[in-house]
């Protein structure tokens, strides 16, 4: 994997600029170049080149900024092939010659310095290892972590931890001296807000307040870092770093019903303090790594890689700019776990860092080799590719049978689907062409009549031969769907054996097969049909109509039907269905149809009688019909055989389909097709360069991707503890999440951009204690929250040398919680899936995106968080940017905020709650002024505090609306009065800011 | 600078008579409120900011006319061969065919051949400067001599939400700092009473709230939401009665300078003290900008605004006037939101009902700021996305398709060079043809009429110095005075 030897060798190549491979001081020709270099080659290389072709400029794609560069070239190809200068398109550019770019572009070099150049070409291009130039200096970000000794100090009083000593160390250096410890009050106001983004409650404060025990404060630090509560605070932080949202970001914002479930990870990841390179590796890989590891830990995993997946999506079709989402993968990976803007090299290598856009596309391809969950977009709404939470096995085991069996399953469906309709269709053309009708009339309804008065011809003896089809269809009249329909039918073979076949002798098992071969032995066959069109056999059999089981036919959706009452008592349903009856109806597009297969080669009688048994619609008509074709008998049976191999076949697909959709998903990532990337030239899609082998930055040690996508192996890489950023990246932000500005003030940027550390060997004790404790999250919290310099007094504005607790305005999210909790309102359970309209409803557009907005009285970061539309109380206190990654809050403070408090509905709303609750609390306004500093300020009113406030309630005008009377002479305020105090409380600065 | 707080006259006179200090003492008169903050508030008048205060106005890099942007921006897709952008030989060869690699053509089934199309208003010179305007904007057609017409817009993108991402922050992908912005950013702003760039819609455009976000930018240069309505700004509206509310601020007053005073100094805590104090002044200022019963019927009839009506471009025309009067730096009238818009894919015709909307308004704005002097210092911008093909499937074809190669915008006001047309299309209107103005260029001469370099305007964010025209744009010199 990632040794460190191997590491440290690619950040000296990387810190020299230079080729370190070709400096062979005991080659004499090498000697010679490498003067030149210096008194010709450099010269020129600065003074001419260097303003288009340097570390700011690479026109054209090239650099001459190092001897790899120049072999490199740009997108003419090689600048430079040692040894070989005819053949060095440089020396061609500034020799002029034919097509070529003439360099440089506005004047020519002198005849001698074309001749120095060639010379230095032919001696091989020697380099040397330090070019006065071209020299990065060395990054501290970019060394190696090394545990630094913990300095000694003259105060051995004052520190509790190795991190006093690395303060006092400075503070004494600098001649002051630590502040005061902070009051128990302010402590725990302090550190609840820190670690759980809730306030103490009166009680909690009482209690740690008169808690005499010498780790009272270590005890109330252990019990908040293992609440829930701070897995949501932490959680929230993170979020913020991953630019969490629940929609997509394309055109129409499509939501992502399933985000949730990283959301909730991640909470759950800090309240349970999964060690950190876990939590990295999880998210990079964890569909991979949860292959390897239990099945009970498998879901979890999956969920992590909602990492990559929340990857914002773009334009209209978000599969045309796949690039973008790519770029934001990289530049969220960047900033959130290296400290470093990756985006940059996208088109251009990074100006400042030493990332090229080589170590880009190396990480593009790994991100491109991956499949990410599609949210759907406006001309595809659906979403797709959402990844189960079961293992293959499992999977295996629940659906019984892979993914790749329901398209089978599907095309079962589709070939009998085929079949089917084409024997329909074949017997719908020999019907027309063979059909005589013997009886046809309409009834009215409620009446019923004999089918001979609608006879056309004799129905008391109808030649047939036998495979012909004499078929009774059940027209509706009118009205949709038309009525239930009491059917006689009989057919009497005339000679012979006089057989005599009846729909009574269906009566007591009708739904046992359609077609139907009656009473044993008998020789007839019936089939019941949907003859609206091309015949069609109903397909399912009732046991039960409306839950009587007395009531049992076949039927095609609700009608067209065919049944029968067993039961010898009338059955009372739609309308009352008398003992012992067979009943038709057919359905709202046309007929049903009862055929008989004929038997019978010679005459047969037909006697029967229709009767509307549903009182209150149009009546029916009927139709008898001969069907001439002895051929037909064959193939409604033939027909029958493949309605029932469709049925099967369609219940075995809808089963397969419907216990693949209750397998839960998450919007996640999978392993996709492995490939490489190409660069894209200028960060052009479509002006593709060479190929770049998926891998890790050449300046972080440059492995390349060995199987599948590379992200397992990507996962490796950052979290190996000889990789010099992860682990402080991740120490200064949790610093910063205390103290609220981190050792580095640029927590997204460790580059040489980036602030340096106010404090490096204390950020490289941490980083290394980190690593050591088994990148416990957790440990590091500890020890800060427990260290001398986090309890000190709270500052305004901290500097370097006056380390600590800065006084801070709480996030948008505390001051909802807050007020929710003033008013007992506030629902801790943690919130799951937002509720989105069902995903067959969407039709979202740029023209009409997704807006809804849904309230809650969970904890905010439960809310729901759209990236195009934000939230307008987030946009007004500084919230997250959905959009890109928020390393640290912006704290602005603008009238509009105070509107808020003033003016805005939500506050009033808490407001009266709160005053209703401090009324009951107590029968005297001193005794509720008391109760409301309590709950909202975790103390009693001071000095004149109490009186202030009873004289506002003295004083304040009752409004028309107030309507509570006066209970009692010490409780003389009334409600809008109260409320109206707690406005005033809960516009306080005391209760937005924490000291 | 100004201390004044009610509408600034060409003539320096304030037509209520009365400063912020009389108003203030006003407000609060013989409130609790009266002996700590008013103090500090007068105090404010005199420094006009704190250095950690991100609106206190700032210097502009060089001098510069313009103090305020009017920025009218019409959703949709103008068409500009149907209204600035005039091409008689469109009408000679109607129904050619034309090959072109056109975007919204590529790929598109029904799409393989495709032919001009005729426009479907005719156009007329106007003015001293005989600019030619179709029909469809016959009062804007009499201000030409104030406007620098561009006819050589072109953008990147032909899809709707990113082109107008791109028009309003310069990226046509990710999220950025909206113009307003950056201006806001740039020179902070005047009256601390109204915020320093409002935005008002009828309804969000393309990309949502994105358009108006200051993104990395600090939070209070973030475009204010204005819906044209009873409550045109959130919570400005107080809940209960101005004596009880004082009531409430002065008890708050107290508490938070008890609580200041056991802190010692606080930057934070001292502005957020004195924001509720802006915050009571905003109850009353922010609907006395919006309280158009003070303008005149003569006014009213021409912005061809009904008298009591909050409905339709001139209402958002007159409101804009009236807040950059009062020293809003950058006001964004957008005129439709993202459905019912200049989209005309389906009849082209639709444009007249659209045109109708804001053409009298503009004109008037246009008139009215220059009658009060206000042009002076005010710059108006009109543009839109992107424009509509000059061609379509077919000759007969209602309506027409998306088109960034090329599109009409025009600028009026402090230091414009009045009455001239830059740039020119090829003569069907496909292709620009000379002096391209690409989004990044407009931005830059905005910028550059504000008197701020657009490469010098910059914000470090992630290691980077971000600007709004990122590594682009040149100043249109040929469109300055």
């Amino acid at each position: 994997v990632f040794s460190r030897p191997r590491f440290l060798a690619f950040v000296a190549a990387l810190l020299l600029v230079g080729d370190i491979a070709r400096a062979h001081a005991d080659d004499a020709a090498n000697t010679v170049g490498l003067r030149l270099f210096e008194e010709k080659i450099h010269p020129i290389l600065a003074g001419t080149c260097f303003r288009c072709h340097g570390d700011q400029k690479t026109a054209g794609g090239l650099r001459v900024n190092s001897r790899a560069a120049l072999m490199a070239g740009g997108d003419s190809g090689a600048a430079i092939v040692p040894g070989r200068p005819d053949e060095s398109l440089l020396l061609q550019a500034i020799r002029r010659a034919d097509d070529v770019s003439a360099m440089p572009p506005d004047k020519e070099l002198r005849a001698d310095q074309v001749a120095d150049m060639a010379a230095w070409i032919a001696a091989g291009a020697p380099w040397p290892e330090q070019p006065v130039h071209f020299e990065s200096s060395k990054h501290w970000a970019f060394e190696p972590v090394r545990e630094p000794a913990v300095p000694a100090v003259r105060n051995s009083a004052w520190p509790r931890n190795e991190i006093d000593r690395f303060l006092l160390a400075k503070i004494e250096a600098n001649g002051r001296a630590p502040l005061p410890q902070a009051d128990r009050r302010t402590l725990i106001r302090r550190l609840a807000y820190d670690l759980t983004g809730l306030p103490p409650t009166p009680a909690e404060v009482q209690a740690f307040e008169l808690d005499n025990r010498p780790d009272a404060y270590e005890r109330l630090v252990d019990r908040l870092l293992a609440s829930q509560a701070h897995g949501e605070k932490w959680g929230r932080h993170w979020l913020d770093v991953v630019r969490y949202a629940d929609t997509a970001g394309e055109n129409s914002d499509h939501p992502l019903p399933h985000a949730w479930r990283y959301r909730n990870w991640v909470i759950n990841a800090f309240t349970r303090d999964l060690p950190y390179d876990r939590f990295i590796r999880e998210q990079l890989a964890g569909d991979v790594l949860a292959l390897e590891g239990d099945d009970a830990d498998y879901a979890d995993r999956v969920i992590a890689t909602g990492y990559l997946a929340i990857a914002r999506r773009f334009g209209h079709d978000i599969e045309k700019d796949v690039h973008l989402t790519l770029e934001d993968t990289l530049d969220t990976l960047g900033k959130s776990v290296l400290g470093l803007s990756i985006g940059c090299c996208r088109c251009h290598d990074h100006k400042y860092d030493p990332l090229t856009t080589r170590d880009y596309y190396g990480l593009y391809g790994i991100f491109a080799s991956t499949k990410f969950a599609y949210p759907g977009c406006e001309p595809k709404q659906l979403p797709r590719d959402l990844v189960p939470l079961v293992s293959p096995r499992e999977y295996e085991r629940l659906v019984q049978a892979t993914a790749e069996k329901i398209p089978e399953a599907r095309a079962e469906v589709n070939r009998l689907t085929e079949l089917h309709n084409a024997q329909s269709m074949r017997i719908k053309a020999s019907q027309a062409a063979s059909a005589r009708t013997l009886s046809t009339q309409e009834i009215d309804d409620g009446q019923s009549a004999d089918v001979a008065q609608g006879a056309q011809t004799p129905l008391e003896n109808v030649a047939v031969r036998r495979g012909e089809v004499i078929q009774l269809s059940i027209t509706p009249r009118g009205n949709h769907g038309a009525d239930s329909t009491r059917i006689e039918f009989e057919i009497t073979e005339l000679a012979g054996e006089k057989r005599r076949w009846n729909v009574s002798d269906l009566l007591d098992d009708l739904p046992a097969a359609n077609p139907h071969r009656g009473p044993a032995g008998d020789g007839a066959t019936w089939c019941f049909l949907d003859a609206h069109d091309a015949p069609l056999l109903l397909s399912e059999s009732l046991t039960a109509i409306d839950g009587h089981s007395e009531l049992r036919g076949w039927r095609r959706g609700d009608t067209p039907s065919v049944f029968v009452n067993t039961s010898h008592e009338p059955v009372k349903v739609w309308t009352t269905l008398p003992p012992r009856q067979f009943f038709m109806h057919p359905g709202p597009q046309g007929a049903v149809a009862l055929a008989w297969l004929s038997p019978v080669d010679g005459e047969i009688a037909i006697r029967g009688r229709v009767a509307d048994a549903h009182q209150g619609g149009d009546g029916v008509g009927w139709q008898i019909t001969h069907f001439a074709d002895a051929g037909l008998a064959e193939a409604f049976i033939e027909f029958g055989a493949t309605s029932r191999q469709l049925s099967a076949a369609q219940q075995r697909r809808d089963a397969l389909v419907e216990r693949d959709r209750q397998v839960p998903r998450a919007y996640a990532v999978c392993e996709g097709e492995p490939q490489n990337a190409h660069i894209q030239k200028r960060g052009e899609p479509k002006d593709l360069g060479d190929e770049v082998p998926r891998k890790f930055p050449d300046f972080l040690g440059g492995q390349q991707v060995t199987q599948g996508s590379g992200r397992r192996e990507l996962a490796g890489w950052l979290t190996d503890p000889a990789n010099p950023l992860t682990a402080r990246v991740m120490v200064n932000r949790l610093w910063q999440w205390h103290f609220g500005r981190g050792l580095v003030k640029t927590a997204n940027d460790f580059g040489t951009r980036g602030a340096p550390p106010s404090d490096p060997a204390l950020l490289d004790y941490l980083a290394s204690h980190f690593v050591k404790s088994g990148w416990s999250v957790r440990a590091i919290d500890r020890l800060i929250v427990t260290s001398a310099a986090y309890q000190q007094a709270s500052v305004g504005a901290a500097d370097d040398f006056n380390v600590g607790f800065a006084r801070r305005r709480l996030t948008a999210e505390e001051l909802r919680d807050t007020l929710l909790t003033a008013t007992t309102e506030l629902d801790r359970t943690p919130g799951e899936a937002h509720p989105f309209p069902p995903e067959s409803s969407w039709s979202f557009t740029q023209h009409g995106p997704f807006a809804a907005e849904y309230d809650t009285v969970k904890r905010s970061v439960y809310m729901m968080q759209k990236r195009n539309r934000r939230a307008r109380f987030f946009a007004l206190f500084d919230g997250a940017d959905p959009n890109a990654s928020t390393p640290l809050r912006d704290v602005t403070t603008v009238p509009t905020q105070a509107l808020f408090f003033l003016n805005d509905p939500f506050v009033h709303e808490r407001a009266a709650k709160f005053s209703a609750r401090v009324i009951a609390a107590a029968d005297t306004d001193a005794a509720r002024v008391d109760f409301a500093y309590r709950e909202l300020f975790g103390r009693s009113p001071q000095g004149d505090e109490r009186d202030d406030a009873l004289a506002f309630l003295r004083s304040y005008a009752p409004s028309a609306t107030d309507n509570a009377a006066p209970v009692s002479e010490g409780a003389a305020a009334g409600g809008a009065a109260w409320t109206a105090l707690s406005r005033v409380l809960f516009s306080s600065n005391e209760l937005l800011y924490v000291d | 600078m100004s201390d004044t707080f009610g509408p600034k006259h060409s003539n320096g006179s304030r037509p209520c008579g009365c400063s912020r200090r009389d108003l203030l003492r006003s407000f609060v008169g013989g409130s609790l409120l009266m002996p700590g903050l008013l103090h500090e508030l007068l105090a404010e008048d005199a420094t006009r900011s704190t250095p950690a205060d991100p609106l206190a106005p700032r210097p502009s890099h060089f001098p510069a006319k313009a103090k305020h942007v009017i920025f009218l921006f019409m959703t949709g897709g103008v068409s500009h061969i149907d209204t600035f952008d005039p091409k008689p030989r469109l009408h000679a060869d109607v129904g050619h065919e034309v090959k072109l690699d056109h975007p919204e053509i590529e790929n598109r089934p029904g799409y393989e051949h495709i032919f001009l199309k005729r426009p479907q208003w005719d156009f007329q010179p106007h003015g001293q400067s005989g600019t030619e305007v179709s029909t469809l904007f016959p009062h804007i057609a009499e201000c030409v001599d104030d406007i620098a017409l561009v006819r050589s817009m072109h953008t990147d993108h032909s899809n709707h939400y990113n082109a107008t991402l791109g028009m309003h922050t310069g990226s046509f992908a990710f999220a950025r700092p909206s113009i307003g912005s950056w201006v806001s950013y740039g020179l902070g702003t005047e009256n601390r009473n109204l915020p320093s760039f409002v935005v008002i819609a009828p309804a969000q455009t393309y990309a949502g709230s994105q358009v108006y976000a200051s993104d990395f930018l600090p939070g209070a240069h973030q475009g204010t939401l204005v819906v044209p309505g009873d409550e045109p700004v959130a919570n400005v509206a107080p809940r209960v009665p101005l004596g009880q509310q004082e009531q409430e601020l002065s008890a708050l007053a107290r508490m938070n300078r008890r609580h200041r005073q056991a802190r010692g100094e606080d930057a934070a805590l001292a502005a957020r003290i004195k924001s509720f104090e802006t915050a009571f002044g905003m109850q009353a200022a922010v609907p006395d900008a919006f309280d158009l019963s003070q303008e005149t019927a003569d006014t009213h009839a021409l912005y061809g605004l009904e008298p009591g009506s909050t409905k339709g471009y001139a209402w958002q025309c007159l409101v804009a006037r009236r807040l950059i009067e009062r020293g809003v730096r950058f006001v964004e009238l957008i005129d439709t939101g993202s459905s019912g818009n200049w989209d005309s894919h389906g009849d082209m015709m639709d444009h007249a009902r659209l045109a109708l909307n804001v053409d009298r308004p503009i004109a008037g704005l246009l008139k009215d700021l220059k009658a009060r002097g206000l042009l002076e210092e005010t710059l108006v911008v009109w543009t839109t996305e992107f424009g509509r093909t000059p061609f379509n499937n077919s000759a007969d074809a209602k309506g027409r398709e998306h088109h960034n190669w090329a599109f009409s915008s025009w600028l009026a006001g402090a230091g414009v060079k009045p009455g001239i047309v830059h740039g020119a299309t090829d003569e069907y209107g496909v292709r620009v043809a000379e002096n391209p103005v690409h989004v990044h260029d407009f931005h830059a001469t905005i910028l550059h009429l504000m008197g701020l370099d657009h490469e010098r305007l910059t914000y470090r964010h992630s290691g980077r110095d971000y600007r709004l025209t990122d590594v682009h744009g040149r100043v249109v010199r040929e469109l300055l005075a």
